[in-house]
């Protein structure tokens, strides 16, 4: 009881520290960063006395160097392939300087920029949230892309996380019927913290396939929204693969403004040692017809705490919406934890929405039937929790599934 | 007028047992204090250890604040302008039955629970709670032949004060929340069941509760003790007069198995759950919770709501011993404005345990009904396993249905599943039905009642019939 | 069987009716005598199926114009119960899971709600088993059948034998039935014609909506009627149908096209 009252204290005190090493508010941001400032300086860290933080401690970033990292522009990453523009995101400079960008993708100008950053977390009701509040207080750049209306575009976003802080921020506006396939690789090669906030809106008949893969290690920490708003028609494909991280959350935002749209999220994480990641996932459909089909994947092995909590709102004028959640664990170690939690809250009466949670080990009769033919017990293991991740991996667009191969998974895990 | 608005509207009947017994009452002043506490325990003539157990919880409660958790929308209550205490006026508990106001008898006669010797349902003790206090208690010559203890709490306190003390406030604790600490403190009455080792109990066994006081909270606490290899079917019914002010119902319920023993306890809960706009009816916040200590024991909770304004409502289950067993059963049904918020918690802590949660919501109207419910797997649960099913059927769109199954485990040798869908009943199965003969009506009830059945199917037979009734009570009445 | 004295059971004059705004019965006029069999034949959207849920009351259907009577009564102004209650079924082209709702309960209750409106006592519980299990036979259906949820998890071919088991057991004096052969294999098809025709008699009849000979082969029609955009075409005798699987359908457009006014849509 003690321990959990003086905690946030101390949290508070290290919040205070990162603010003052922030560069001065300065750039095009510079009214963002003001912003968070201000609201960090008054919100307190999230505890786990807020329901949406009951199982997620974010002690680990009270250790951390809040100073901007200075990451390394080369991930050791396989060459992209060739027409996939590869942008590195350090958090410092432009990430557009000296780029050429393909026909169809254009940066936002100034007046544009400010009519669109932040609508999207606003719809998907989270700009008020502690770690998107974090990122504005930080972020010195914004990557601000358009995708023209019937262009079909591939793009790869690549960032390295070294000590220290690494705010990244992006603005997606994909154009009636736009296509984009946008591949996103985060890593960690140093105690710190990587913050994303990334906003998509899809107009009607927009098509995005968002892959994201990131690797970090026991001393870091990822903090991610993904805020997506979708016109009707158009399709949003969120997967998201992460392994190794101290600590990992996840907060895919998404609301289909006017039904009529279809929404695929795939979630995968793994978590050792004693690491924590945590899915928390919105969705809400204001309008009919829409469509949600959800997979969340978790492995918890070690001492590793997995959180998911899915939340689903369907309110009278979503009619005919037709949701599915679906969340399953592999609880592989005695001193592994799991909470998950589905909300639904629906208020319409034509509707279909079904979920369902599973929590298990590796199933003996599977085992066994691998090991009756002759395959060893830690290769059997092995191949099947290959298969239970491969649900989600399958679902990662083009290089991104290259970057996640199984063996870095667990290798990482 | 559209299926869905039909539907709507035959959901809506009015309240069958909304009518107030006219008899005279003693009642306490209103509020709450420490005094009111000492009087409602020296009109019991409690033993010091219930005084002090009472004003330990007074004092908890006093540091305690309301739950607002729930998705629940209430104006805020003011604790002191309930009365705590309201008896029926007559002298001591009766001997036999003849002694005991007619008034009373013609109440339970007309709830459809005679208490008369040549009227009351065989094969089935019942304990009558009106306001505050038991009125009167069949069969329990019969079931002391098989060392059955089956009376009012306050009698038990008189006479069996080392069961009270030894099993008491062990399930839910004083501290447990905010209504039980409150129920703790003002408990007014209710049933004591005890079970001996080996014995089956040879009849169900029954609680009646009616509240007919305008102003009165109702306490209500009931302890039920299974020792090893006892079994004991219960059930508990639920009625309250229409009243246009809401009033509190905050019982405590406790159960306890040792080793092999099992306890099934069924509620069919019919408060009055106010008008179509929401006025009037009961609050319902209600502890329940079981405890199978014993290996191999059983709990088995299975519960028909469909009134009180408000519900408030997790039944629970710790399965302690190894192997124990814990189910929970729901039907809610809510309309109008009513709220409910109910589920149930199966907390994991021995070896092999298994729970089954099969929940159905039926929300029409402006109402809301959630289902919450925690599995929780324990660290030393190994090989436990849960299966969850939470079924929701909407009628019309203005009614909500909120599902929040938590999971929690620690335990890698262990099973969760759950599943949830939503239904509706729709137009063309009502058309279906409707062009074999079978009216509207009765087409809306069977689909229901379908849609229930895997919970009425676990109600004991004598009551099952009874829960179909009230069901189809609520659905009853002219078409379009 | 056609006896020209034979009471008129069904007369549907110049019915119109639409389903939200689409009109798609444009005036069908059809008589049907106690003893017959009729099929009513068409293509696709040719109304045939509307045809049949108008006549069992389905409220997505609106009546425009024209009248149909049941043995003189205004069937039109019925409910959907009642008009089983009195004696017309109607055999669906895809039956409904209900599920939840027991398949014996629901037999049950249907033929008690049709024998109270005849005036005969309420079958119990296990009067009502022993009657089913003998009708059980017309369809030989699997007991097991009767045990679970209302057409819940059956094949197709499970499905149409409830539905003529429900027929057998409700003993209805008009029987429509909509594409029963639809989805069957040959056996079930065979089982299942059977069955229509072990119940049809001398006081009872029978319209059957299909769009194949198939059926017809097996349940020999007193008259044949091809419906084309809302309307009957051409009434024949069973040499009709042998007509249509020969020429096919085309020249019901050719002969559509020369009636004017009769717009070409087909709805």
């Amino acid at each position: 009881m003690a321990a959990s009252l003086t905690a946030p204290m101390a949290l508070a005190d290290w919040t205070q520290q990162w603010l003052k090493g922030l560069p001065v508010v300065d750039g095009r941001l510079a009214a963002v960063q003001q912003r968070g400032r201000e609201a960090l300086a008054e919100l307190p860290v999230p505890s786990s006395r807020q329901e949406d933080w009951r199982f997620t401690d974010l002690g680990l970033l009270a250790g951390l160097d809040g100073t901007l990292a200075s990451s390394p522009r080369d991930a050791g990453l396989p060459p992209g392939a060739p027409g996939v523009l590869r942008l590195v995101l350090d958090g410092r400079s432009d990430p557009l300087e000296g780029v050429a960008l393909p026909a169809g993708l254009a940066p936002l100008s100034d007046s544009e920029l400010s009519q669109a950053l932040g609508h999207t977390l606003a719809a998907t009701a989270c700009e008020h949230h502690w770690p998107v509040e974090l990122n504005h207080a930080a972020a010195q750049q914004v990557l601000a892309l358009r995708v023209a209306s019937r262009s079909s575009l591939s793009l790869e976003l690549v960032s390295t996380q070294a000590a220290g802080l690494l705010p990244l921020r992006v603005l997606l506006v994909l154009e009636e019927k736009a296509e984009l396939e946008l591949c996103q690789f985060a890593s960690a090669r140093g105690a710190g913290l990587t913050s994303l906030v990334l906003e998509a809106h899809l107009g009607r008949g927009a098509r995005l396939n968002h892959g994201m893969v990131a690797l970090g290690r026991n001393d870091a920490a990822l903090l991610a929204h993904l805020a997506i708003e979708q016109e009707p028609e158009s399709s949003a494909t969120l997967a998201t693969v992460a392994a190794g991280w101290g600590l990992a959350r996840f907060e895919p935002r998404i609301r289909q403004v006017d039904g009529s749209a279809s929404t695929t999220l795939r979630g995968l994480q793994v978590v050792d040692h004693r690491q924590v990641a945590d899915t928390h996932s919105h969705i809400s459909f204001s309008g009919p017809e829409g469509e949600l089909d959800q997979l969340h994947k978790a492995v918890a092995a070690g001492q590793g705490r997995s959180v998911f909590n899915g939340a689903v709102r369907v309110p009278r004028e979503a009619q005919r919406t037709n949701a599915a959640q679906l969340s399953r664990t592999l609880l592989l170690s005695d001193r592994a934890r799991i909470d998950t939690k589905p909300e639904l809250e629906i208020v319409a009466d034509d509707v279909k929405c079904a979920h369902g949670a599973t929590v298990s080990c590796l199933q003996t009769d599977e085992l066994f039937y691998l090991q009756s033919r002759g395959i060893a017990a830690d290769q059997a293991s092995a191949l099947l929790k290959r298969a239970f991740c491969e649900e989600v991996l399958r679902d990662l667009p083009g290089a991104a599934r290259q970057w996640c191969r199984f063996e870095h998974l667990l290798a990482s895990a | 007028m559209s299926t869905a608005q039909a539907v709507g509207d035959l959901v809506s009947q009015p309240y069958k047992y909304g009518f107030v017994t006219d008899i005279e009452t003693e009642k306490i002043a209103k509020g709450l204090s420490e005094d009111v506490v000492r009087l409602i325990s020296s009109k019991k003539q409690e033993p010091a250890f219930l005084l002090e157990f009472r004003l330990r919880a007074y004092r908890q409660w006093l540091q305690m604040q309301e739950p607002d958790w729930a998705t629940l929308g209430y104006p805020p209550i003011d604790y002191q302008d309930i009365i705590y205490y309201a008896a029926p006026k007559q002298q001591d508990k009766k001997a036999s039955l003849d002694e005991v106001d007619p008034k009373l008898l013609e109440t339970f006669d007309k709830l459809g629970i005679p208490l008369s010797e040549q009227k009351r349902l065989s094969n089935v003790a019942v304990d009558a709670v009106f306001d505050s206090v038991s009125i009167a208690t069949t069969y329990k010559e019969k079931l002391a032949e098989h060392g059955v203890i089956f009376c009012s709490i306050s009698e038990a306190v008189k006479e069996h004060p080392e069961l009270i003390q030894r099993y008491l406030g062990t399930v839910v604790p004083i501290n447990d929340n905010y209504f039980a600490a409150l129920n703790s403190a003002v408990f007014s009455d209710g049933s004591f069941v005890f079970i001996p080792k080996g014995v089956e109990c040879p009849m169900e066994l029954s609680t009646y509760f009616r509240i007919n006081s305008g102003d009165t909270g109702q306490f209500e606490r009931t302890l039920i003790v299974a020792e090893e290899g006892a079994s004991v079917s219960y059930l508990e019914g639920c009625t309250a007069p229409m009243f246009d002010t809401n009033q509190l119902h905050a019982a405590v319920v406790e159960l306890v198995t040792l080793d092999d023993a099992s306890i099934k306890y069924s509620t069919v809960q019919n408060w009055y759950a106010g008008d179509e706009n929401g006025v009037g009816g009961i609050y319902n916040f209600v502890t329940k919770r079981g405890q199978c200590r014993g290996d191999r024991s059983k709990i088995s909770w299975t519960q028909v709501e469909t009134g009180s304004a408000i519900t408030w409502k997790y039944p629970s289950c710790v399965l302690q011993g190894a192997e124990s067993v814990g189910e929970f059963y729901s039907v809610a049904l809510t309309n109008h404005r009513q709220q409910a918020d109910t589920g149930t918690k199966m907390i994991h802590v021995g070896p092999r345990t298994r729970s089954t949660i099969v929940s159905k919501g039926i929300s029409a109207g402006r109402s809301a009904n959630s289902y919450r419910g925690l599995v929780q797997i324990g660290p030393k649960a190994v090989g436990a396993k849960n299966y969850s099913q939470c079924d929701s059927m909407l009628i019309g769109d203005q009614a909500a249905a909120n599902t929040y199954p938590y999971i929690r485990s620690q335990q890698p040798q262990a099973a969760v599943e759950h599943e949830a869908s939503t239904c509706r009943i729709s137009e063309d199965q009502l058309f279906y039905l409707q062009s074999r003969g079978i009216g509207f009506e009765e087409a809306v009830s069977m689909m229901v009642s379908g849609f229930c059945r895997d919970v009425f199917n676990q109600l004991p037979m004598e009551f099952a019939a009874e829960a179909d009734k009230l069901l189809a009570l609520k659905l009853e009445g002219s078409v379009g | 069987m056609i006896r020209p004295d034979a009471p008129v059971l069904l007369e549907i004059k110049d019915l119109h009716a639409r389903v939200e705004d689409k009109a798609i019965l444009k005036g069908v006029n059809l008589t049907v005598r106690a003893g017959e069999i009729h099929a009513v034949m068409g293509r696709n959207g040719s109304g045939k199926s509307t045809l049949s849920k108008v006549l069992a009351g389905h409220p997505a259907y609106t009546v425009t114009a024209g009248a149909v009577s049941y043995r003189g009564q205004d069937l039109l102004a019925l409910d959907p119960e009642l008009r089983a209650r009195i004696g017309v079924f109607l055999g669906f082209q895809y039956p409904v899971e209900i599920p939840g709702v027991s398949n014996l309960e629901f037999l049950r209750v249907a033929t008690n709600a049709r024998r109270a409106e005849q005036g005969g006592e309420e079958l119990d519980t296990f009067a009502f088993e022993d009657l089913v299990r003998e009708r059980l036979n017309v369809v030989q259906m699997d007991p097991a059948f009767l045990d679970r949820s209302v057409n819940e998890g059956f094949s197709g071919g499970e499905k149409k034998r409830n539905e003529i088991l429900q027929m057998a057991l409700l003993e209805p004096l008009v029987a429509i039935l909509d594409e029963t052969d639809s989805g069957l294999d040959i056996d079930a098809l065979r089982i299942v014609a059977g069955g229509v025709n072990q119940l049809a008699n001398a006081d009872n009849a029978t319209v059957l909506i299909t769009h194949y000979q198939r059926l017809l082969d097996a349940i020999t029609p007193d008259y044949v009627h091809v419906m084309a955009a809302g309307r009957i075409l051409r009434t024949g005798g069973k040499e009709l149908a042998l007509e249509l699987e020969e020429r096919g359908y085309d020249w019901v457009d050719q002969e559509l096209a020369a009636q004017a006014p009769v717009p070409l849509e087909v709805a």
